[in-house]
């Protein structure tokens, strides 16, 4: 693994809700977009195998920026080269990052798993002229947390938290259900890194907690741990050790 | 579970929607008589039939209009609010002068 | 000696013979194999015997070895009312019997039997009803007696999951024509589960005798369970009850800890057929059983169930028994044929070449038990003169064992629950279910069918369309007729003057009970249950719809078809409310600031769904506390968490406009920089929500909501523009910010230490002004709000920045004593305030002239939601209002929440808010009184906690700084 800067959260303003969590279980964090993120938990566990399995990662401090109105789709089309035909559809874009289209009028667009410059940040930066077009921001990053759940047991997972069938041969990558998961509101996308399945899991900040100890109770059974970043750019790039 | 269509995210359980009451037309709140008004705000026509409702998927706080049976329960259509609302809806007031 | 009943491989076809399993049965040892159940591990070393029956403590012993019947119950140490037919065998397992005193071979209340005569149906509604009260004092002597089993209070808790599964089709029941749908629908390309409530696959083909050597059903067997084995399209769950059909084919399937939550394209229910019992006199005896008990015993657990057999025959299958025991070396002592001239099939023939007695068209009258009734003796044998009569020639035949194959039910329970209708041909005594749903449909013997090349076939042929999902060719099959045959007989009920002819073993019902509840006048089959209690045991009627339904139609004159059974409701089988509940699930919503309130010492609350602060301070210190937290506001400086109220996003040209119609006041004309106050009210007039509109640009307003309703509000507001299409957009941004206010004389003090973008003085940013800038160098929404009515400044940040604003104005404010304040305190400072909270001091009919705010209502403009009503209230006399009021006695007790405003007996209101004020010194609170007595001078009385009446004083609103200079500071 590439050697990394040790950071701690509280050097940031923006924290992830569950950065004291990430600390108890021995994490070491980089720095990703003014915030921190975990790089890579302490422990016996080759976070890599372990996440091919079945992990759970933490993403939410990564840029993330929603979009929505009736101009949205044109205004977008302009600036993002592969954008999803229908909703509930998501496609991965050039930087590694990927934009989720939610309905008619509504888009997420998130982040890659690296520091390097993203969408999300270069589209914050535009200025929108709310007199002559409908494209009306939404700060996604702050309202939603947003976890990743790979691994070839995470469907085996969600079956036990979620009423929508997302079995591999049902629920293709680039697919969404936007739905109920552990009680809660949820938008589940299947963003699969490499050959490795992959679900990225946006739901309410504020159950931020909450989520994440339903989500690794339901996968102890499958002997499923948190994993860091370091871990998924590895399966991203098809490191597979 | 019964299943719900949503017309944006598909069949779904029915425990991801929750119910918007029937469709009432709203008459003109400035030229109705007390009791026509009184009629729109409390009365349920419950009818024994098909009659429209509104529901809205949760996740995604998306309202749609569903034409069910009151009798078998079985939901006929579902379908876009846009469909029956097409017009924007200038003033409440002139809309029935 | 044990299992000394135990017959050689290759019979036992569930047991593992190298795995022996020790354990204990009311204290005694014994030995059985892993793959036995607690009932044949039992009747392998002799011990048939397994309770006593509910009312007359009757010794019971396994009637179907199928998990059918409540005689088989047992006590495990944490697990009462287990079926021991169907509980397997562990290691060191203490399993003990229930419902006895003394001893289960001793019942001490064994004499209740003999006075059964005495406790006619209806008994306990009859006799200790009257006079009023007598049940209080006899339900507890009954109690005692009634209800089985003990709950293991010292029992720690399991853990229960729920999954949900999908799948094209769904095959319910994995014997011959389950087995035969699951192949022909997996290969026509469907997804297919298969499960089944026993161990393994094959259903009757484990046990049953379908041929005159018995060796077909294990061919069959063999090819029909590998075939669904090596099959890539079909998954299979065994022990896995299928425990209800629920609305589009959802079916909760237990096994084990977990329900499955399982939808189904298609669902084909192959459930098969439950043998009845005959009823005669001591039909309950241990070692009176039914025909498939006794194959079940033999072939899945290699038991020897008698030695010295007689059968009770209705059909042809009692014959495939009679050979199954021959052929396990039992001697068939008769065969009582009931009917007068059967029409033998080849397995009957070959019975008849062995030689072996049969007598038809006889009837066993009666079983004969050995002492204490512990066992079947003998059978007294009568020729039948007609339906149910018997003549009085009798024989007795010694005999250790009576086999009873008189016919079979289908099991309908999850085709009924799917909306198809059971029809009985009370001619051929045939049972037809009908009218299911296209997309579930009943195969094999459930459906009538009863030659297994028949049932093959209907297997196939329904998997195949199943498995296609052609509703089509689904519909026009229905319509075509089935080799439909009957192997039941008619009337296998004979009356006996003695009774003890059991109905239900369940509940002790005999024959009388049912005539008698139909001669009280309970017609009905559905009264018949209730006041009878008949099919209202654990069994839920399997072994006794029919026989009910046969007497009733009887005593009616009517058919039984005309008759019919009751309602089959979910659950099928027992269920453990553990299975129902699952894991746990307790969403909570934090603040980012969640974490620094506990490092503080804070007392976490629930509102709503979110934890919020109380108080800082330990629980015994709590009115110190709070009273601290109270004066440090209204002295010098306090900081709250406030990222729980709501907040939404109303952006787009049209704005104002939507605003303007979905709160009561104006805001059009709103000036960018200000915010307002914002009342929303239903389309009843009565008031639903509060907050602040601020105008942060001409066409972006921000709106907050009162905690807890961000979400009923967005979606109301949703709902409305639906139906509107206004040009505007309107964002939950609740989650996304996260906020905090600061309140009190030095609250610009410490803000100026965090922002200096924004210019804080007085004139600049007056109070109800809005500005963004950065605090602590965060983005932030500032508004000057006073909800405690002193200077206060509400931040709004980006909501994963709440951690480090609070830090950084703890810290900018330490030097003149910031201290955190609670929900506690801030209710208390409201209330001095005279501010309301929505949904304590108002309720689902509270307008907005009851709570003195007609101020904020706009009258110029054309429309708004409940405005309409509102006029129409204004015009009509006002009820009651909202009034202040001091407590006058300073040594009162307080008056709480929801006490009643009282005129000696009459009611006149309610307190909604009340608390000791350590501002003002006094006793104050928020009280609906009638208009007589709503203005400051008046004075009511309220009824107190424990009757104590308490005088209080109208006041004008609100208590403290009525001038509003101090939040204008």
């Amino acid at each position: 693994m590439p050697k990394i800067e040790n950071v701690a959260p509280t050097n940031f303003s923006r924290r992830s809700q569950l950065y004291r969590r990430h600390v108890a279980a021995g994490a070491a964090f980089t720095k990703a977009s003014a915030s921190a993120v975990v790089a890579a938990y302490s422990g016996e566990h080759n976070e890599v195998h372990c996440a091919a399995m079945l992990g759970l990662a933490d993403l939410s401090s990564l840029p993330r920026i929603g979009f929505k109105g009736s101009d949205t789709t044109h205004w977008l089309e302009k600036r993002i080269p592969r954008l999803p035909s229908r909703p509930n559809l998501s496609k991965s874009q050039d930087d590694g990052g990927t934009v989720a289209r939610l309905s008619a009028t509504e888009y997420l667009v998130l982040g890659n798993l690296t520091d390097a410059p993203s969408l999300p940040a270069a589209l914050q930066d535009v200025s929108i002229d709310s007199s002559t077009q409908r494209v009306y921001p939404l700060p996604r990053s702050d309202s939603h947390a947003w976890f990743a759940l790979t691994g070839t047991y995470a469907p085996s997972v969600l079956a036990k938290l979620c009423g929508v069938d997302m079995r591999a041969r049902k629920f293709a990558n680039g697919n969404i259900a936007q739905s109920s998961l552990a009680h809660i509101n949820a938008i589940i996308l299947r963003r699969d890194l490499g050959t490795t399945t992959c679900f990225y899991i946006l739901s309410d900040t504020s159950f931020a907690e909450y989520l994440w100890d339903a989500m690794l109770d339901a996968m102890a059974e499958f002997d499923g741990i948190p994993v860091g970043i370091l871990a998924l750019r590895a399966l991203e790039n098809g490191i597979s050790e | 579970m019964k299943l719900l269509n949503c017309p944006l995210n598909g069949p779904r359980n029915i425990a991801e929607f929750s119910y918007g009451g029937e469709l009432h037309t709203m008459p003109n709140p400035t030229m109705c008589d007390s009791r026509e008004w009184a009629e729109y705000v409390f009365f349920d026509r419950n009818e024994a039939g098909v009659v429209t409702e509104w529901w809205m998927h949760n996740a995604s706080a998306y309202w749609f209009l569903a034409e069910r049976n009151t009798i078998t329960d079985e939901v006929v259509r579902t379908f876009p609010a846009s469909e029956m609302f097409t017009e924007r809806v200038d003033s409440i007031n002139a809309d029935k002068a | 000696m044990s299992n000394q009943f135990r017959l050689p491989e290759p019979y036992g076809l569930l047991l593992d013979r190298k795995r022996k399993v020790a354990f204990t049965f009311d204290g005694n040892e014994y030995t059985g194999y892993h793959g036995d159940t607690i009932a044949s591990a039992l009747a392998a070393n002799g011990q048939m015997i397994l309770s006593r029956s509910f009312k007359y403590h009757r010794p019971r012993a396994a009637l179907t070895y199928a998990g059918q019947d409540s005689n088989s119950l047992v006590q495990l140490p944490s697990n009462p009312n287990a079926l021991a037919d169907r509980e397997p065998i562990i290691p060191s397992l203490q399993i003990t019997a229930q419902n006895y005193s003394g001893s289960l071979e001793n019942d001490r209340d064994a004499w209740i039997g003999r006075i059964a005569k005495f406790l006619p149906v209806g008994f306990y509604y009859r006799a200790f009803f009257k006079p009023k009260g007598a049940w209080e004092i006899w339900s507890r002597f009954i109690r005692k007696k009634a209800g089985l089993g003990i709950i293991d209070k010292a029992h720690k808790p399991e853990y229960f999951d729920k999954q949900y599964l999908f799948y094209d089709v769904v095959v319910v029941g994995a014997g011959p024509a389950g087995l035969s749908a699951a192949i022909s629908a997996a290969d026509v390309g469907a997804d297919v589960l298969i499960i089944d409530e026993n161990a393994i696959l094959g259903g009757s083909l484990n046990y049953a005798r379908i041929d005159a050597n018995g060796t077909r059903t294990g061919e069959l067997r063999r090819a029909l369970t590998s075939a669904v084995e090596k099959h890539q399209k079909i998954d299979i769950m065994v022990d896995t009850i299928c425990n209800g059909w629920f609305a589009d084919n959802w079916l909760p399937l237990i096994n084990g800890n977990r329900l499955y939550k399982t939808r189904a394209g298609q669902v084909l229910l192959c459930t098969g057929v439950m043998e009845q019992p005959a009823i005669f006199r001591n039909n309950d005896l241990p070692g009176v059983l039914l025909g498939s008990a006794a194959q079940r015993i033999l072939h899945l657990y290699g038991v020897k169930p008698g030695s010295n057999a007689v059968i009770l025959a209705g059909n042809n299958d009692g014959y495939g028994v009679a050979l199954d025991l021959l052929d396990a070396g039992v001697n068939v002592e008769l065969i009582v044929d009931l009917r007068m001239a059967p029409e033998f099939d080849e397995i009957a023939t070959t019975v008849v070449d062995h030689g072996i007695r049969i007598l038809q068209g006889h009837a066993i009258y009666a079983a004969i038990a050995s002492k204490g009734n512990r066992h079947i003796r003998a059978v007294d044998v009568r020729p039948i003169i007609s339906d149910g009569v018997c003549s009085d020639k009798s024989e007795i035949i010694r005999c250790d064992m009576l086999c009873m194959s008189v016919g079979f039910v289908p099991a309908y329970q999850l085709a009924c629950q799917a909306g198809g209708r059971l029809d009985y041909d009370d001619e051929k005594s045939v049972f037809t279910l009908t009218n299911l749903p296209l997309d579930c449909q009943v195969a094999g013997s459930v459906a009538g069918l009863w030659d297994i090349d028949d049932v093959i076939d209907n297997g196939k042929f329904l998997g195949k369309l199943a498995g296609s999902a052609d509703q089509v060719l689904i519909a026009a099959k229905s319509t075509t007729d089935k080799k439909i045959s009957s192997t039941n007989y008619s009337w296998p009920i004979f009356p006996h003057p003695k009774g003890k002819e059991f109905v239900d073993f369940d509940e002790d019902l005999q024959i009388a009970d049912i005539v008698n509840a139909v001669h009280d006048g309970y017609e009905h089959i559905q009264l018949v249950k209730r006041y009878s209690t008949c099919g209202m045991g654990p069994s839920q009627g399997r072994h006794s719809a029919l026989a009910t339904a046969r007497l009733v139609a009887k005593e009616t004159n009517k058919s039984v078809a005309e008759t019919g059974v009751t309602t089959s409701r979910p659950p099928f089988a027992a269920e453990k409310l553990a299975h129902v509940a699952g894991r746990a699930f307790y969403p909570a919503r934090r603040s980012n600031m969640h974490h620094r309130h506990i490092e503080a010492g804070a007392q976490m609350l629930h509102a709503g769904t979110w934890y919020r602060p109380a108080y800082y301070g330990s629980q015994d210190l709590k009115t110190t506390a709070i009273r601290r937290e109270v004066e440090n506001v209204r002295n010098n400086v306090g900081i709250v968490d406030v990222s729980t109220l709501g907040g939404l996003d109303i952006r787009g040209p049209d704005a104002g406009e939507f605003l303007n119609r979905i709160y009561t006041f104006g805001f059009l004309k709103q000036p960018i920089g200000h915010s307002r106050y914002a009342l929303m009210t239903n389309e009843t007039g009565a008031i639903i929500d509060d907050g602040v509109a601020c105008r942060l640009d001409e066409h972006h307003y921000y709106v907050t909501t009162t905690t807890g309703s961000a979400d009923s509000v967005f979606h109301n507001m949703l709902k409305w523009n639906a139906q509107w299409n206004l040009d505007v957009d309107i964002s939950n941004v609740t989650s996304a910010l996260c906020g905090v206010n600061i309140s009190g004389p030095n609250a610009r003090t410490v803000l100026r230490l965090l922002c200096t973008d924004v210019d804080l003085d007085r004139e600049s940013f007056p109070y109800m002004g809005i500005r963004v800038g950065t605090v602590a160098e965060i983005p932030a929404r500032i508004i000057r709000v006073g909800f405690v009515g002193e200077l206060g400044y509400e931040i709004h940040v980006p909501q994963h920045c709440g951690e480090a604003l609070w830090d950084a104005a703890i810290s900018a404010g330490s030097a003149l004593g910031i201290a955190p304040f609670g929900i506690e305190a801030q209710r208390i400072l409201r209330l001095e305030k005279g501010h309301i909270i929505i949904g304590q001091d108002t309720d689902a009919m509270s307008n907005p002239m009851e709570v003195q705010m007609d101020w904020a209502i706009s009258k110029a403009k054309p429309f708004y939601v409940g405005g309409r009503t509102i006029v129409e209230l204004k015009e009509a006399k006002a009820t009651r209002h909202l009034v202040g009021f001091v407590v006058r006695d300073p040594e009162a007790p307080l008056p709480l929440e929801c006490q009643l405003v009282v005129d000696n007996s009459e009611v006149l209101g309610r307190v909604t808010s009340c608390e000791y004020s350590p501002t003002l010194e006094k006793t104050v609170g928020l009280a609906y009184v009638p208009p007589g007595i709503a203005s400051p001078g008046k004075q009511f009385t309220i009824k107190g906690t424990g009757g104590v009446e308490i005088a209080a004083d109208v006041v004008m609103l609100p208590f403290y700084d009525p001038e509003n200079l101090r939040q204008e500071l």
